[in-house]
């Protein structure tokens, strides 16, 4: 072990001295490497940026790849059954979602069916044989969500990112009055309107006075309020809550192995209801389609990183050439023939550490100047951290490269016969 | 003394020409330690040769070659080159300095050649010995090209000295240099023979010849003895 540290430390001090002794053909090498190592660290940053980007709001609107989602006809036996029987389990969560709207009462609120704040999805319709006519009163100071009741924490399977306020806490008493919390989209309608604290909720014998306790993100584009489903049913019972005839949904989340599953099929079953169950893998999916298209970058980055080994080994081998008294020497001092490889490696492999660093530092400041400049049109790129994944990659393409180009210089400087000193 | 070097019968035959030629024909030599012997002949008589087969460079055709009473004609390269390191050190006509470094680092360039570790402070310390040795001490921070040909040499023989060397190899070491300046470097190898180092020397020169323990002639591959001068 010793031995072998001294072995290595020597292969560095020759080889720092060596690096430091040619400086011009060391930068050489580093630039035709650059382009090589740059477009790896590139494309890894891209690939490693696009997935966490996407993957992450996949989590945020699908749920957590594992997750068990039971979907079903919104019967009010059904809701009964599955809200019943996950009352208080924390394995898994019911989830009713219906069309609320919170504001002026006799309105049509400014954005009919729920749509995103920014888009008018025109006014809901009666239509018979003769055709449509919009129905309801003119477009007043009134928000459409879609109203989410909650049997338990969903955040267990949908990574909900918390923007202000507090979630909704599962462990107290039920308030009389729902304590709500909205998502970025209805946040951003709330902002923009100033509306009465009042909720009309399909099949509730009174209007709702809300109380709003924070803002999440929850990857949706449709506005969406949260609240206990217990805080609802004090104004309105399940059963109202799930009605074929209108657009609610009925959903339930599990862990997976979750005895509920079985027990829920079997009850719903029971009552003709056969629910759709299914097993969450769309980060798994859509991995698979970043791994492919990450291949077919890297596979341009390698073409790239290949020219610049072309390059450290055409300066190598000269470099070499040039060294051949010096190695000869080397050995007549009692170098070993595999030593003096590892000096030419050593360089190399330096060489190539050194353009990585220069390549990660250059992608870092690229990146900073790309989200200063562009990041507040591209959320994707807003205050961006350069992923360690592509300083890896980096460092692994600058040793590659560095191996790569310093193999063959450095077999041929094992090679150079001792006595070329006693023929000079 | 001890017997440092024992040649018998070695013969290397050059190859690869259309006629193989004989280059040493049955050489047998004795080295002691603390003896200074002179290899002298003609150009291409084979002394360069003779040298490499005792310096490990080269490997002779047959022969036995001891050091110190072992046999390593046949060693195994990376043995011979642990044996280079501990037992021997080589000047050359062409002082092989490496200009990108200076006196100092060309001296411990010796000292770092994977065979055994020294820390920085031990290797300076031999270093400037080694310089203080051949009176170059203060030349120790200039590069070679700063040098004029008998300092580089003598950098050169601090390069061979810093390892303690057993045997002392030396080509033709004032080929390149005038008559007083060559005068000094002989001083220097002979110095050496002082503290029990063994020298072999070849040279054109008959002065510096004359100022060995033996001489020995090459002619045509056969080594003879000339006189004992001492």
């Amino acid at each position: 072990m010793r031995r072998f540290s001294g072995r290595f430390r020597s292969s560095l001090i020759i080889g720092l001295q060596g690096i430091r002794a040619r400086k011009l053909r060391t930068l050489l090498s580093m630039i035709s490497l650059f382009l090589g190592v740059l477009a790896v660290v590139v494309v890894q940053a891209g690939a490693s940026i696009a997935e966490r980007a996407l993957l992450a709001d996949l989590e945020l609107t699908a749920g957590y790849d594992g997750t068990r989602i039971m979907e079903m006809a919104p019967q009010q036996a059904a809701a009964d059954t599955v809200t019943a029987t996950v009352r208080g389990r924390t394995d898994a969560v019911a989830m009713l979602a219906v069309s609320g709207i919170i504001g002026e009462p006799g309105v049509t609120p400014v954005n009919p069916g729920g749509s995103p704040i920014d888009e008018d999805w025109g006014p809901p319709m009666d239509c018979d044989e003769n055709g449509c006519v919009p129905i309801g009163g003119p477009k007043g100071e009134a928000v459409e969500v879609r109203l989410t009741a909650l049997t338990g924490d969903v955040r267990q399977f949908r990574p909900f990112r918390q923007v202000s306020g507090q979630w909704l806490n599962f462990t107290t008493v039920p308030a009389m009055a729902p304590k709500l919390v909205l998502n970025r989209e209805a946040a951003k309608a709330f902002d923009r309107h100033r509306v009465p604290a009042e909720m009309r909720v399909g099949g509730a014998t009174n209007n709702v006075t809300p109380q709003f306790t924070g803002v999440v993100d929850d990857g949706d584009g449709q506005p969406r309020a949260y609240v206990r489903l217990d805080e609802l049913t004090t104004w309105l019972p399940t059963s109202s809550l799930a009605d074929p005839s209108t657009n609610s949904e009925l959903r339930l989340m599990m862990a997976a192995g979750s005895p509920v599953e079985q027990v829920v099929v079997s009850k719903l079953k029971g009552q003709g209801n056969e629910p759709y169950v299914y097993t969450v893998e769309t980060r798994k999916e859509q991995q698979k389609t970043l791994t492919l298209m990450q291949l077919v970058f890297f596979a341009m980055a390698g073409l790239v990183l290949l020219i610049g080994v072309a390059g450290i080994l055409n300066v190598g081998l000269a470099t070499v050439g040039e060294r051949v008294e010096e190695f000869a020497l080397r050995r007549a001092v009692g170098t070993p023939r595999f030593l003096l490889a590892g000096i030419v490696l050593v360089e190399t492999l330096l060489t190539g550490l050194l353009t990585a660093a220069a390549a990660i530092g250059v992608s870092v400041a690229g990146l900073r100047v790309v989200s200063m400049l562009v990041g507040n049109s591209q959320p994707i790129l807003q205050d961006v951290q350069f992923p360690w994944e592509a300083g890896v990659a980096g460092i692994i393409a600058g040793l590659v490269a560095g191996i790569l180009g310093g193999f063959i210089p450095a077999l041929r400087a094992a090679r150079i016969p001792i006595a070329t000193v006693m023929r000079a | 003394m001890s017997t440092l070097i024992e040649l018998a019968g070695i013969t290397k035959v050059l190859k690869g020409q259309e006629q193989p030629r004989t280059i040493l024909d049955g050489v047998h030599l004795t080295v002691e330690a603390g003896q200074s012997v002179a290899i002298v002949g003609r150009s291409g008589s084979g002394k360069s040769t003779l040298l490499s087969v005792i310096g490990l460079f080269d490997r002779a055709d047959s022969g036995s070659y001891q050091l110190e009473g072992q046999e390593i004609g046949r060693v195994p390269e990376r043995r011979a080159a642990r044996l280079r390191s501990s037992h021997f050190g080589f000047v050359f006509q062409r002082f092989f300095l490496l200009k990108h470094l200076t006196a100092a680092q060309n001296v411990a360039m010796a000292l770092v050649n994977g065979q055994g570790w020294l820390p920085r402070r031990q290797r300076r310390t031999r270093v400037m010995e080694a310089l203080e040795e051949v009176g170059i001490a203060h030349l120790a921070k200039n590069r070679p090209t700063k040098m004029s040909g008998g300092e580089q040499q003598r950098v050169a023989i601090a390069r061979a000295l810093v390892r303690d060397p057993k045997i002392l190899l030396a080509d033709e070491p004032t080929g390149a240099l005038d008559t007083e300046t060559g005068a000094l470097v002989i001083d220097a190898l002979l110095a050496a023979t002082g503290r029990g180092c063994g020298l072999i020397l070849v040279t054109h020169d008959r002065d510096h010849a004359a100022r060995m323990g033996r001489i020995h002639d090459l002619v045509d591959g056969v080594l003879n003895e000339r006189v004992a001068v001492r």
